[in-house]
């Protein structure tokens, strides 16, 4: 008897498991391995049985001229809207730290609902806004003498015009990131450090700042991976046009399964994707991991 | 907010330090005033375009208050899609997938909070690298499965692969790490134990971070986009914002006052549940983090 109860113990916690670990094995850890397997083989529209063929799908990949225009458009993407939104994100969490009364729970609002809304629905906004005939930004440009720009239609413009998107969507969820950061700052660090005759921008080097270190490595990373991620607004926006100036990452994997139907390159490409998202994530907690020393 | 209250009166931690630099509170304001304009604008817009006639979009100044105001556009949307079977598959989907992450995510982290057992850390890093992933990591052979499933095309099908969460796992955890010894013991002595103590003791007590969790699973699938686009096709099953999607190539962008409607349409019911509960809200995005 003792012995049946003992065995019970013993698997109990894995029956526990067994649910979450099922669902987790079937949608997350035998795609990731069923992808690679499937990068080996080309299989697309011209093809009846999936063809072994090496690293034939990844050569494809290299030999487009395109995927060169999405890589640049991707690493333009991240390296444009990751400092912008930590910026806007940092100041207005230092701002909003302040005791600003009643009206803070309006500024908080006004800058945390885009994250509400979804970036489907945030991309229609902005086509709307960025119509180069009658939508909002180019009237008040125009008020400052700025010519009219073609904005989603032009080469030139396009990404920019995503990015801004991104960027006014985004910020507001990397504030309250922030801001919890700064409420994990004690008071009297800053009491004690006035009582030195601290100024501003020592206060903010030696003590918000440093403090913050862990914060902003983790708004990074998660800058990172939303910015390798971005596609609902590429998809609404401009389809990756014109002439493949918007076409990122993901974008550029879903076209290539489910436009020309060519999974074994699109799975292809979801390997180089994962492995340089977690390369990325790697070097950067290491590497910042040593410049931070503070525990919040 | 403690005693410090009393030295810094009005200001927060940085008011010396503002005025040290010649920044006072009106300037503050001033600039918190100016951004919040800049990002409620583009929504503000929308509401504005959706409830005009279509004679008033094209003026030579922006009309920021519509006049006449005009609610046939969203008449005219109902008429022209399904946005009410939207909405209510929008809601099936989110709640069907945040009821089965509460079961799954609610064992899984009683498991790795509360119980020895062998291999529980390598476990457990198997859920984190979950967190990790996005979808679109995923999305050919996920396709590929729920294909041959058959599933493709159905609620269900857009429900399934979040069943089981990392995320609201590791969450979850925590908060049951932080429930002393001391009560597991007094339950056990009363014969509440295993299954029974997890649903009547632990995950009340977790209530803080089952609310912060379920807001951001909430949000997260009312908003989701990429995994809709690619497994529904008929629009019994879509979705708000897949709607909303095949709406625009249906209108083609000619008619802005209908595109507004929908697009505020879609973003509304969470709109104003956020603006009634938004402290509840912020504090659960500020407390729990990463996106779920």
């Amino acid at each position: 008897m003792s012995s049946s109860r003992l065995n019970l113990t013993k698997t109990r916690p894995y029956l526990y498991l067994v649910p979450s670990l099922a669902l987790l094995s079937v949608f997350t850890y035998f795609p990731i391995l069923y992808s690679t397997y499937l990068s080996f083989f080309r299989q697309n529209v011209f093809t009846l049985e999936p063809v072994f063929d090496w690293f034939a799908n990844y050569a494809a990949v290299f030999e487009e001229p395109v995927f060169k225009i999405v890589v640049r458009n991707t690493v333009v993407y991240a390296l444009g809207t990751i400092p912008i939104t930590m910026f806007l994100a940092l100041l207005m969490a230092i701002l909003l730290n302040e005791q600003l009364g009643w009206i803070r729970d309006i500024y908080r609002v006004a800058c945390f609902y885009p994250t509400m809304i979804p970036m489907a629905a945030a991309g229609m906004l902005a086509v709307w806004l960025f119509n180069p005939g009658i939508g909002l930004i180019n009237h008040y440009l125009k008020m400052f003498g700025v010519p009219t720009i073609e904005w989603l239609y032009d080469m030139k413009w396009a990404l920019p015009a995503i990015m801004l998107t991104a960027i006014w969507k985004n910020f507001g969820y990397f504030m309250l990131i922030y801001l919890a950061g700064l409420q994990n700052i004690p008071g009297e660090l800053y009491e004690s450090a006035s009582i030195e005759g601290c100024g501003f921008w020592s206060r903010l080097r030696y003590i918000t700042l440093p403090l913050l270190g862990p914060t902003t490595v983790f708004v990074v990373i998660q800058g990172i991976i939303t910015s390798f991620q971005v596609f609902d607004l590429v998809y609404v926006m401009t389809q990756g046009g014109p002439a493949d100036r918007t076409n990122v990452f993901v974008y550029y994997i879903y076209q290539n399964a489910f436009r020309f139907w060519d999974f074994g390159q699109a799975s292809a490409l979801t390997v180089m994707f994962v492995i340089v998202l977690l390369i990325l994530v790697f070097i950067l907690t290491r590497f910042m991991e040593r410049r931070v020393h503070y525990e919040v | 907010m403690k005693s410090n209250t009393q030295q810094t009166p009005k200001f927060g931690p940085l008011e010396k330090a503002f005025r040290f630099i010649g920044v006072n509170r009106i300037h503050i304001h001033i600039l918190l005033i100016l951004v919040s304009g800049v990002t409620l604008a583009p929504y503000l817009w929308a509401l504005s375009t959706s409830l005009k006639y279509r004679v008033n979009v094209f003026t030579e100044t922006p009309q920021w208050i519509p006049n006449p105001v005009n609610l046939g556009n969203y008449k005219e949307v109902f008429r022209m899609a399904p946005f009410g079977l939207y909405l209510v598959n929008t809601i099936v989907v989110v709640v069907g997938i945040l009821a089965i992450q509460i079961l799954t995510m609610s064992t899984a982290a009683y498991a790795f909070s509360r119980l020895r057992f062998r291999g529980s850390e390598g476990l457990f890093f198997l859920f984190i690298v979950q967190m990790m992933l996005p979808v679109h990591a995923t999305i050919v052979p996920n396709y590929l499965i729920v294909n041959k499933l058959g599933l493709l095309d159905s609620r269900l099908a857009l429900m399934v692969p979040f069943w089981a969460t990392g995320y609201g796992t590791f969450l979850l955890r925590q908060s049951f790490r932080q429930v002393p010894r001391d009560f597991e013991d007094a339950a056990m002595i009363d014969g509440c134990s295993g299954l029974r103590f997890l649903y009547s003791i632990l995950l009340p007590m977790a209530k803080p971070t089952l609310v912060a969790f379920s807001l951001i699973s909430i949000v997260t699938h009312w908003n989701d986009f990429f995994w809709p686009l690619v497994v529904t096709d008929s629009p019994a099953v879509r979705t708000l914002t897949m709607g909303l999607a095949m709406f625009v190539q249906q209108e083609s962008g000619a008619d802005w006052t209908l595109l507004m409607a929908a697009t505020i349409f879609v973003t509304a019911p969470l709109m104003v549940l956020f603006l009634i509960y938004q402290r509840k809200f912020i504090e659960s995005f500020m407390s729990a983090g990463i996106k779920g």
